[in-house]
């Protein structure tokens, strides 16, 4: 099936005697987008600094493309694109010439390849300004033009939306989105912001106090999301007596119930063999918001 | 590896502020080229007529200073020796110690700005590794597929490279400036050396460069120590501090101690400067250029080994 791309083996870090982030065990595959979520402090960067080199691992591994971190750093870095948290350019260097320092890192970038990278984000007619005078969001596009010079296996992205107005978020989105299922790219997010990852990602790692505390696909998140169904209707008293045996609440002048999808019909066959109205029916999805919260306030 | 160091090049040159650098030095050399030249043009240089009587007067004193010191062993003797055979050289072969404005002359006046290439090397020895960390841009240069030693020496490499191009810059328009204003000086220019106890006559270009190279050493340690120190603190304003500081009161400083103690000479600007061995005398009795340039190596050896082994281990959260 799905090749995992990156694996990550019970990743820690103490710093100072205390424990950042512990015994983190997951695996990212090709063509996936996966979301990294946890509250501001819950270790999101810490790892992330952790898989790309840029802190030690104080203990277990991550292997990326076959190859570890730890003990063969550039061959598995070679596999790597990644902004960790903002996209951090020469401001004193135009577009071009930023892309350039890239480039000349890594033997395969042709200048063919730029100006393809440069189209992709769309940066075609300001690529020879001095990024000085770009804006936030066009340096978000130039950060990931940089990471894509190399054709990465991997891109990992840390709080990518920071900052960004929802045009610049959905565009992003729509980025992520050609990469994977275009390129097969793995894609690795991370940011606090539920909404956000809801819409990009695939999949959602939730982090909390440096632990794992659970990973989901967001289809599975969205399809047992309704746990429970408004019922609006004319006759309140004689509806909750003929209910009786079921979970009934009253809220707002409608009667939530407790079932699940399929127990519906029968609820209205119910009421309507009592010759009780119903002016309308609504599902009560739990937002993914309060599942969230639900998660980390263990 | 190449690539790294065309990389560093290119964030040295882009950036406003070493234009300013270069612009400066080419500008004090002018300014002390139209002082040169403006003085020249008041005081209307005459050589001294009876040279000759005067240096054998000056010989006759050195001598009789040598006897008093008799056989007791000190550096000034063998400054005095050879003092006394450059004179004697210049007398018997009619060589006029007074010169006038050649570019010879010029390039020699215009090497007390060495100092600001020392100045300008530091500085930018300092920032290479420090900048990095203020833009956040070191995770751009650490999450690619190069060792750390790797980054960190091609931005050694290109500090130095640096102070060599400001270097070369300062004794290319020197010669020009000079050449341009003075011309090549007339008759005799060649420089006189002592060299294993007797006097030689030696080419002014040789000797400028020679010069200029020596005194490279001094700022070539300091950047090193400069690069070391933000390196390891991260903190370019520590380093260029101390290294300025150094670089301005390091000689004096070292000069009382090693008056006082032997092991002055151990300390890194009583090795610094070459020049002693050529034309002057070491500070402490004894003191070889071999004995310095190991001291040199070792100081050079410290200061790299501490700011790789800190550098390659950090944890980077810029």
């Amino acid at each position: 099936m799905e090749k995992a791309i990156v694996q990550i083996k019970g990743l820690s870090k103490v710093i100072k005697n205390k424990k950042i982030v512990s015994d983190l065990s997951f695996d990212i595959y090709e063509g996936e987008v996966f979301g990294f979520l946890g509250p501001n402090g819950a270790g999101k960067t810490t790892t992330i600094r952790m898989m790309v080199g840029l802190m030690g691992i104080t203990e277990g591994d991550v292997v990326i493309n076959g190859h570890s971190i730890k003990s063969n750093f550039e061959e598995a870095v070679k596999n790597v694109g990644a902004i960790v948290e903002n996209p951090e350019l020469y401001k004193f260097l135009s577009g071009y010439d930023n892309l350039l320092q890239y480039a000349r890192m890594d033997k395969n970038v042709t200048k063919q390849k730029i100006d393809e990278v440069v189209e992709l984000v769309g940066l075609t007619d300001a690529i020879r300004q001095k990024v000085k005078t770009y804006s936030l969001g066009m340096r978000q596009r130039l950060g990931l033009a940089q990471c894509l010079l190399h054709d990465p296996k991997v891109l990992i992205l840390d709080e990518p939306t920071n900052g960004l107005d929802p045009a610049g978020i959905r565009e992003m989105r729509d980025h992520l989105q050609l990469l994977t299922k275009k390129k097969g790219m793995a894609i690795i997010v991370s940011s606090h912001l539920l909404s956000e990852m809801e819409m990009m990602c695939d999949r959602i790692g939730v982090i909390q106090h440096g632990k794992l505390i659970d990973v989901q696909t967001v289809n599975e998140l969205n399809k047992d999301d309704a746990q429970s169904y408004a019922f609006e209707v004319g006759e309140v008293p004689a509806a909750e007596k003929v209910l009786s045996e079921y979970k009934v609440q009253m809220i707002d002048g409608e009667l939530h119930i407790e079932i699940a999808r399929e127990d519906v019909p029968s609820i209205i066959e119910l009421l309507v063999e009592n010759r009780i109205s119903i002016y309308g029916i609504k599902a009560n999805s739990k937002s993914l918001e309060e599942r969230f919260l639900e998660m980390t306030n263990v | 590896m190449l690539k790294l160091i065309l990389n560093e090049w290119i964030k040295i040159i882009k950036r406003p502020g070493t234009l300013v650098m270069i612009g400066l030095i080419v500008l004090l050399v002018g300014a002390v080229g139209a002082f040169s030249k403006y003085q020249e043009g008041k005081h209307v240089q005459t050589a001294d007529p009876k040279w000759k009587e005067t240096m054998q007067q000056d010989i006759n004193a050195s001598k009789k200073q040598l006897k008093e010191i008799g056989k007791k062993d000190a550096p000034i003797k063998k400054f005095l020796k050879r003092d006394i055979a450059i004179k004697e050289y210049r007398i018997k072969h009619d060589i006029d110690p007074f010169e006038k404005n050649s570019v010879w002359t010029f390039v020699t006046t215009a090497s007390n700005l060495i100092i600001l290439v020392g100045l300008f090397t530091i500085i930018i020895a300092a920032n290479i590794v420090a900048s990095e960390f203020n833009w956040g841009t070191i995770k751009l240069l650490l999450i690619r597929p190069f060792s750390r030693t790797k980054i960190i020496l091609s931005k050694y490499i290109t500090s130095i490279l640096f102070g060599i191009l400001l270097l070369f810059t300062l004794l290319f328009v020197s010669i020009l400036l000079g050449l341009m204003l003075f011309g090549t000086g007339e008759g005799n220019v060649s420089h006189l050396a002592y060299v294993h106890g007797h006097v030689e006559e030696q080419s002014r270009l040789l000797y400028s460069a020679k010069f200029y190279l020596m005194s490279f050493v001094e700022t070539f340690m300091l950047a090193t120590m400069a690069f070391m120190i933000s390196t390891v603190f991260r903190n370019n304003t520590i380093a260029i501090g101390l290294s300025i500081l150094l670089l301005t009161v390091g000689s004096v400083i070292t000069n009382i101690l090693t008056n006082f103690f032997d092991w002055g000479k151990y300390i890194l600007f009583a090795n610094t400067n070459l020049m002693q061995y050529i034309d002057g005398t070491p500070p402490v009795q004894g003191m070889t250029m071999t004995f310095s340039i190991f001291v040199l190596l070792g100081y050079l050896v410290v200061f790299l080994t501490l700011a790789l082994l800190v550098f390659s281990k950090r944890d980077v959260t810029a």
